[in-house]
């Protein structure tokens, strides 16, 4: 601040230049010191650290790598090369049914199908140039399935999920062409005309993939005989597609001013929370079809799939209100004086804040839903988990559970530690400065 | 009362015996007050003596149990959509500027352009441009709420509520939050606004503004309107102790 000396001269203020930081360094080395060897103790502990993290790995590399065996016909055989080394022959004679569970093999082209459609169809949500990126989401919502549920369940459908095949075919033909076009360079431009005139084409298509499949039937294959790590996609996926609208529904039910609304949500979102997953699948599977008339044929699957969505519904509700209570009330208060109503201010103010407020929590949730899936082996369906057991009654491989568990705890631990990196990425993505 | 200065033709607000209970709390008390169209109106009084309540429940913010208000002769009775419809008419800025942080400084402006007034995107920015222009802060569109200072935060909140085309503004202690150097930014935005024919509501403690600009200032105190009257009079000569005491304090603190 300028210092008053004199009422007839004031003096002019500079003020001091900054300077850098003190002990910065850009070198990893120096890093590296600073960090791990800064003192006698420091240093002590990191050796001490690394001793015991080599003492820990050497025999799980051992066993897993080094004495492992790799084809071989049988379990004895395994055991006549490498007594204590991994049987890796075993998890790759069953590799097939752990991924694909008992789905007909000359049918297993149809998943990897649907698995390629889905990532080039969810891929531009990741793609940081890609325009209109809720669309493609909400696309993915609502389309998505049309096309899953044809090519998975096979067999004949009626025009409805046809049409709705038709329509998903269509909008996964416009995404592919628009990934074309920002791979080949050329931009997206909002309306872009090339869109346009594709127009009766996709309509073309559209209706020729509703017709198509009137020659085109392809073999019903029966849910009972899904299985392996891709139900337990199926499983997790839908769960966690459904769970976050419900959960918001839920969510705002809770709170609304309507007592009738209100108490409604909190009975279902607190009853469901106060059981276990498992009651909740048994009463599904089991309870469900006493209470109906017997003409209704129910499939297991969907009763899982409807109980796990709304079970993760119920636990993502308490979750998004978490975040609506963090939105400060003069939020809503601004919206409404703007003349906002009840959902614009949901949707544009109050929900965008509280959800991104949410994510690590959200994110937490989506991935005990992806691990609670592995209950449904409980009630019979076969995910990775029961085909991993199958796979020890076999009599070739008798009692090998030890290798498929570490598959399975591996395939579980890519996806569960990659969803929350990618919560952490879309945190720091969506951050905005307070 | 009738403002003495300007000619006023019609209503803007009219409230009728207006009383709020805040559970026990009985926050504002038989409040009967008209601004006509057109006119500035400051309420001052201490704090807690329920000014921003009564400013809130003109744009029905806050529920009030007993009376009535007209806003330009239609009733705003207690229902919800008569209230979303009127407050189409009311721009309201507020102490803490309220602006939504996950939207830059132009979706701040353009968004009830887009979602309520169902105005292309163009136009809308177009628009919300020409008011940032006007309150001084068009260079810091693309930036975000948490990247600017307080002053121009409730620069870009007026601009957010002109943008809509109120006939009516309330300002609820505009300047309050203000750090001083940013007060008189804030200031002669209103300042300009009071010029251009605004009817507006203003709560603050800014005698200085209400001096110049208002038309009538209400002093308000435990709930009730102690006196209403053209800014000199009720400024310069009030005729009740307990309005003398407060300009006391306030002007012996420097605020005017």
């Amino acid at each position: 601040m300028t210092q008053q000396s004199d009422h007839n001269k004031l003096k002019t203020f500079v003020p001091i230049p900054a300077r850098p930081a003190p002990g910065a360094s850009n070198s990893w080395l120096a890093h590296l010191r600073q960090q791990y060897f800064s003192t006698v103790l420091s240093s002590a502990l990191t050796v001490t650290t690394l001793f015991l993290f080599y003492l820990l790995m050497s025999p799980l590399v051992d066993w897993a790598l080094v004495k492992a065996v790799w084809s071989a016909a049988d379990r004895k055989e395994c055991y006549s090369v490498s007594p204590d080394g991994a049987c890796w022959a075993g998890v790759i004679h069953w590799f097939n049914n752990i991924i694909y569970g008992r789905y007909p093999s000359p049918e297993i082209w149809r998943i990897n199908l649907v698995f390629v459609a889905l990532v080039l169809w969810a891929s531009p949500i990741f793609i940081n140039r890609f325009p209109h990126k809720v669309m493609v989401f909400l696309s993915l919502w609502l389309a998505f399935p049309g096309l899953a549920s044809y090519l998975l369940l096979g067999g004949e459908h009626g025009l409805l999920t046809q049409l709705w095949f038709g329509i998903a075919c269509a909008i996964l033909t416009i995404i592919v062409l628009a990934l074309i076009w920002l791979v080949t360079g050329r931009e997206l431009a909002p309306g872009h005309s090339a869109l346009t005139r594709l127009k009766l084409p996709l309509l073309a298509l559209t209706i020729g993939a509703c017709l198509g499949q009137q020659w085109l039937i392809l073999e019903a294959v029966e849910t009972t005989r899904w299985g392996g790590l891709f139900l337990t996609l199926v499983i997790a996926s839908v769960a966690i597609m459904m769970a976050l609208p419900i959960g918001i529904l839920l969510a705002l039910g809770r709170r609304s001013e309507l007592p009738v609304i209100k108490y409604l949500a909190i009975t279902f979102i607190e009853l469901v929370r106060s059981v276990p997953l498992i009651t909740v699948l048994f009463m599904a599977v089991t309870m469900l079809p006493f209470f109906l008339p017997n003409s209704v044929e129910l499939d297991k699957l969907g009763q899982v799939l409807v109980a796990i969505s709304l079970f993760a519904g119920a636990y993502m509700a308490e979750n998004v209100r978490g975040g609506l209570q963090a939105i400060a009330v003069g939020q809503t208060e601004a919206a409404k004086s703007l003349g906002m109503n009840y959902w614009q201010n949901m949707i544009f103010i109050v929900l965008p804040q509280a959800l991104r407020l949410m994510i690590p929590n959200i994110v937490t949730s989506f991935i005990s839903t992806l691990k609670d899936t592995t209950l449904v082996s409980i009630i019979g369906l076969f995910d990775i988990l029961l085909m991993a057991k199958n796979m020890a009654i076999d009599k070739k491989w008798l009692d090998l559970h030890t290798e498929p568990l570490v598959l399975i705890a591996s395939i579980f631990f890519v996806l569960c530690y990659g969803m929350s990196q990618y919560s952490l990425y879309l945190e720091r993505k969506l951050q905005w400065s307070h | 009362m009738e403002s003495l200065t300007k000619e006023h033709n019609a209503t803007a607000i009219a409230l009728k015996g207006i009383n709020l209970w805040f559970d026990d709390f009985h926050a504002l008390k038989d409040i009967d007050l008209t601004v006509a169209s057109g006119e500035i109106v400051v309420i001052c009084g201490p704090s807690g003596s329920g000014k921003s309540t009564l400013v809130r429940c003109i744009n029905h913010l806050e529920q009030y149990q007993q009376g009535q208000i007209e806003i330009f002769d239609q009733s705003l009775a207690n229902k919800k959509v008569a209230s979303q419809i009127i407050r189409q008419d009311i721009g309201m800025v507020f102490q803490h500027f309220h602006l939504f942080p996950h939207l830059s400084i132009l979706q701040n402006c353009t968004l009830g352009l887009m979602h309520i007034k169902g105005m292309e995107q163009q136009q809308a920015d177009d628009k919300a441009m020409v008011l940032l222009e006007r309150v001084g802060v068009a260079e810091l569109a693309e930036k975000f709420p948490g990247q600017i200072s307080g002053g121009q935060k409730q620069r870009v909140a007026i601009a957010r509520a002109l943008v809509m085309e109120p006939k009516i503004l309330l300002l609820d202690e505009p300047t309050s939050a203000l750090d001083p150097e940013m007060i008189k930014e804030v200031l002669d935005v209103m300042i300009d606004l009071a010029g251009s024919g605004m009817t507006m509501v203003c709560v603050t403690h800014e005698i200085g503004f209400a001096r110049r600009v208002a038309d009538t200032v209400v002093f308000m105190a435990e709930g009730c309107i102690v006196e209403t009257g053209p800014a000199q009079q009720v400024l310069g000569s009030p005729q009740w102790d307990r309005t003398q005491e407060f300009l006391a304090h306030v002007v012996s603190n420097g605020a005017a």
